[in-house]
């Protein structure tokens, strides 16, 4: 009966294993939906910094992140409109719980968003929230221990390193941005 | 052919390519994995639509998520994986939609399964058995034995126990026999 039962499984292996007909233009179609998220080329991705998230680094940008805001706020009056911009990325939680706060400080823009390679570059799925009528925009990503590039996109045009960063040498487009590491 | 230029080289020299920014190279990969994926999908799904389905969707994740892919010499595998579980996703959302008939029944118990003529009707009566098994059943028989992958690497696929793994391919032989036995009988 082993026997039997063996012939069958082969006879019916050997069926299954002959090929699938499947549409000729499924391949264009795959390629098709690649091609639409595509991975934006490498413009302003050259030789990109690192900066190390550690914990006597977290107390230091913490800090840091304080001072900017309290500046940024007591200096927004004296802003040219649209010139200055504060941000940082710091993570605070990533002993624990690896949310990173991203904050940029653009009083003039209508939108931030974030982009890097842990949201595939997406400019829809990472926008910042305005924090009342500082300037500040805000948004707060998970992130797992890694390292990540990233910058940001303002009004949808405009793209820009995290300049409470470290700043990246530009590529070959003039183009920075920025990495973070998070560490464990 | 969109991926001229692709045919000599490895997966992992692809995949470099495609991570450098050269999004046709990617097309080399499809072509090399469409086959074996669209026979295992469409197998463990039982129709031509959610299998391309299925296909699609593996491969726009794996392009997707391939900065994740920490292997890229075993890109097919990673590829394979992903398949395995979108079909998992997809048999589950469509187990109640009306599956496609593979055959009319009565036509293949009087088949005659003696002449090698009724080959059509043998692969018919194969995959009506093989859509009387549970999905995890029919999963497990295909990987084992169409994909001839070892229980260890199923297990790595599946995230299984191997015991349970084999159980089902057991089972699925067994039903399989009762099937198909039934079906050389008529």
């Amino acid at each position: 009966m082993p026997e039997f039962e063996d012939e069958l499984v082969r006879r019916v292996a050997a069926e299954l294993k002959r090929p699938a007909a499947l549409d000729p233009a499924l391949d264009a179609r795959i390629m098709a939906e690649v091609r639409a998220h595509a991975r934006r080329p490498r413009l302003w991705l050259l030789r990109p910094h690192t900066f190390r998230v550690t914990p006597l680094g977290i107390l230091a940008r913490a800090a840091a992140l304080a001072a900017i805001v309290a500046g940024a706020t007591l200096a927004v009056s004296r802003l040219r409109p649209g010139e200055a911009v504060v941000s940082t990325a710091s993570a605070p939680e990533a002993l624990t719980a690896s949310a990173v706060p991203f904050v940029l400080y653009a009083p003039r823009a209508r939108s931030v968003a974030l982009v890097g390679d842990f949201n595939n570059w997406d400019t829809r799925a990472t926008p910042l929230r305005r924090t009342g009528a500082s300037g500040a925009w805000v948004v707060t990503v998970p992130l797992p221990p890694g390292r990540y590039r990233y910058a940001f996109l303002i009004d949808g045009t405009r793209w820009l390193a995290d300049p409470g960063a470290p700043r990246a040498p530009d590529d070959d487009f003039g183009t920075p941005n920025s990495v973070l590491t998070v560490g464990t | 052919m969109g991926h001229t230029g692709t045919e000599g080289d490895s997966d992992a020299a692809l995949v470099r390519r495609v991570l450098a920014g050269d999004v046709e190279a990617y097309a080399g990969l499809v072509a090399r994995y469409r086959d074996r994926l669209g026979r295992f999908a469409l197998h463990r799904l039982g129709n031509q639509a959610d299998a391309e389905d299925a296909v699609q969707e593996a491969f726009v994740r794996a392009y997707r998520g391939l900065e994740g892919c920490e292997a890229p010499e075993r890109f097919g595998a990673w590829l394979f994986q992903i398949l395995v579980n979108r079909c998992r996703t997809i048999g589950g959302q469509r187990a109640r939609r009306e599956r496609v008939a593979t055959a009319n029944e009565a036509a293949l118990l009087v088949a005659d399964m003696a002449h090698p003529a009724d080959r059509q009707a043998w692969g018919e009566a194969i995959r009506w058995a093989l859509d009387r098994l549970t999905p995890e059943q029919r999963e497990a028989f295909l990987l084992k034995h169409v994909e001839d992958l070892s229980y260890e690497q199923m297990a790595e696929m599946t995230g299984e126990g191997i015991s349970a793994l084999k159980m089902r391919v057991k089972r699925a032989c067994e039903a399989l026999r009762v099937l198909l036995t039934e079906v050389e009988r008529a």
